[in-house]
C-alpha cells in the first residue's frame, strides 16, 4: 500500500462516519452512504480497475472516466442544491409577505 | 362608465424611489384612484416620502425583488375587495392618464388582463434605438418560455380584473416575473389584449430602471424559473 492509499482511505471512512452522524441518516442513506464509500476505497485500492471499466466504455484512461462522472454528478448536485435554494427563497418571501400584509397602514392622516 | 375609480387599485411596487415616489403617488390620487405603495425595504426612506397622502403602504422587512412586491402590492389589494387592479411603475416612465384606457379596454373587450405596450400603433415612447432592440429580443424569450407573444414584454404597466388578480401567484420574484405573469396567463388561459401605452424615458428613469445589461440577468432567473417551476 502506497502513503497515498491510506491518507484516501481515512479520508473516506472518516467523511462516512461525519455524514452518518451528522445527518442522522436514515437506514437508507446509511446504506447509501456504505456502498458509495465502500466503492471509493475498493477504487483507491485497486485503481486500475478504473481503467478496466474505462475501456470497456471507450474512454482511455481511468482517470478521463472519473474526471467525467465527477462533472455530471457535481452538476447534478448544483440543480439539486438550486432546486433547495429556491424553494427557501419562495417560504422566506412567504414569511416577509405575511408580515408586511399585518403591517400595512395608511397614510393620510400622519404628517410630513 | 359607471365605475367608482376608487375601486380601481393601482399597485405600485417601490425600491429606493423617494425622488419621485410622492409625484408618481399624487398624480393616481388625482385620478381619485385607490394607491398601493409596496415598498420593497427601500433604504432612503420612501415612506417619509408619501407622508399625509392616502395611500395603502405596505412594506417588506428586507428586499424581494419587484415580483414579490407586486404580488404582495395584489394580495393586498385583493383583500380590500379591488374590482380592478393595476401594475404601475414609481420612477414616473408611466402614465396615470393610460389607466382608463387600459380599464376600459378590459371591459369593452371582456378581456381578463390587458398589457400595457409601447409597440402597438397609437403608443408614443422616446426608447433609446439599442433598449428597443434589447426589448424586441426579449419578447421572444418571453414567447418561447410562455407560449404568448407580445408585442412589448416587459412593460410594468397592465391592468386586470379582480378574478384574474387571484390567478396571478408570482413566484419569480425578480424581474422574471414579467414572463411568469404571462406564463400563468397562458395556463388558466386568460384573455388577454394590448393597449397602446406611452411610456417616457426621463433621465432619472433612465439611470434608475432596468438596464440593458440586467437583460442577461433576467434571462438566467428565467431559465431557472422554467427548470424548476
Amino acid at each position: 500500500m502506497v502513503p497515498i492509499q491510506i491518507v484516501l482511505i481515512s479520508a473516506v471512512v472518516f467523511l462516512a462516519f461525519y455524514m452518518y452522524l451528522r445527518l442522522r441518516s436514515s437506514l437508507l442513506d446509511a446504506v447509501m452512504i456504505f456502498l458509495f464509500c465502500g466503492a471509493a476505497v475498493f477504487f483507491i485500492l485497486f485503481p486500475d480497475t478504473t481503467t478496466e471499466i474505462a475501456q470497456w466504455l471507450g474512454v482511455k484512461r481511468g482517470l478521463n472516466l472519473v474526471f467525467y462522472s465527477i462533472t455530471v454528478f457535481f452538476f447534478f448536485l448544483i440543480l439539486k442544491l438550486y432546486a433547495r435554494l429556491r424553494k427557501l427563497e419562495n417560504k422566506f418571501t412567504e414569511m416577509v409577505r405575511e408580515n408586511s400584509l399585518k403591517k400595512e397602514e395608511e397614510l393620510s392622516d400622519k404628517k410630513a | 362608465m359607471g365605475l367608482e375609480p376608487s375601486s380601481i387599485f393601482v399597485i405600485v411596487p417601490c425600491y429606493n424611489e423617494a425622488v419621485v415616489i410622492r409625484q408618481t403617488a399624487e398624480k393616481l390620487l388625482q385620478k381619485k384612484y385607490s394607491v398601493v405603495v409596496v415598498d420593497d425595504a427601500s433604504r432612503d426612506n420612501s415612506r417619509s416620502a408619501l407622508l399625509g397622502l392616502p395611500v395603502y403602504y405596505i412594506r417588506h422587512s428586507c428586499n424581494l425583488g419587484q415580483g414579490a412586491a407586486i404580488r404582495t402590492g395584489i394580495e393586498l389589494a385583493l383583500k380590500k375587495s379591488a374590482a380592478f387592479l393595476v401594475t404601475f411603475d414609481a420612477d414616473g416612465q408611466h402614465d396615470a392618464d393610460d389607466i382608463e384606457k387600459m380599464i376600459e379596454c378590459l371591459r369593452n373587450k371582456k378581456a381578463d388582463i390587458v398589457f400595457g405596450s409601447r409597440f402597438v400603433p397609437g403608443a408614443a415612447t422616446n426608447a433609446p434605438l439599442f433598449r428597443k432592440l434589447v426589448l424586441k429580443t426579449a419578447r421572444f424569450i418571453n414567447y418561447l418560455a410562455s407560449s404568448i407573444l407580445l408585442s412589448d414584454a416587459n412593460n410594468g404597466l397592465r391592468a386586470m380584473t379582480s378574478t384574474a388578480a387571484l390567478k396571478m401567484k408570482i413566484t419569480e420574484n425578480r424581474s422574471s416575473h414579467n414572463a411568469q405573469v404571462q406564463n400563468l396567463v397562458h395556463q388558466h388561459k386568460l384573455k388577454y389584449v394590448e393597449c397602446p401605452v406611452n411610456i417616457s424615458y426621463s433621465d432619472y428613469s433612465k439611470k434608475k430602471g432596468v438596464r440593458n445589461i440586467s437583460s442577461i440577468r433576467i434571462l438566467y432567473d428565467l431559465i431557472l424559473y422554467k427548470i424548476f417551476r
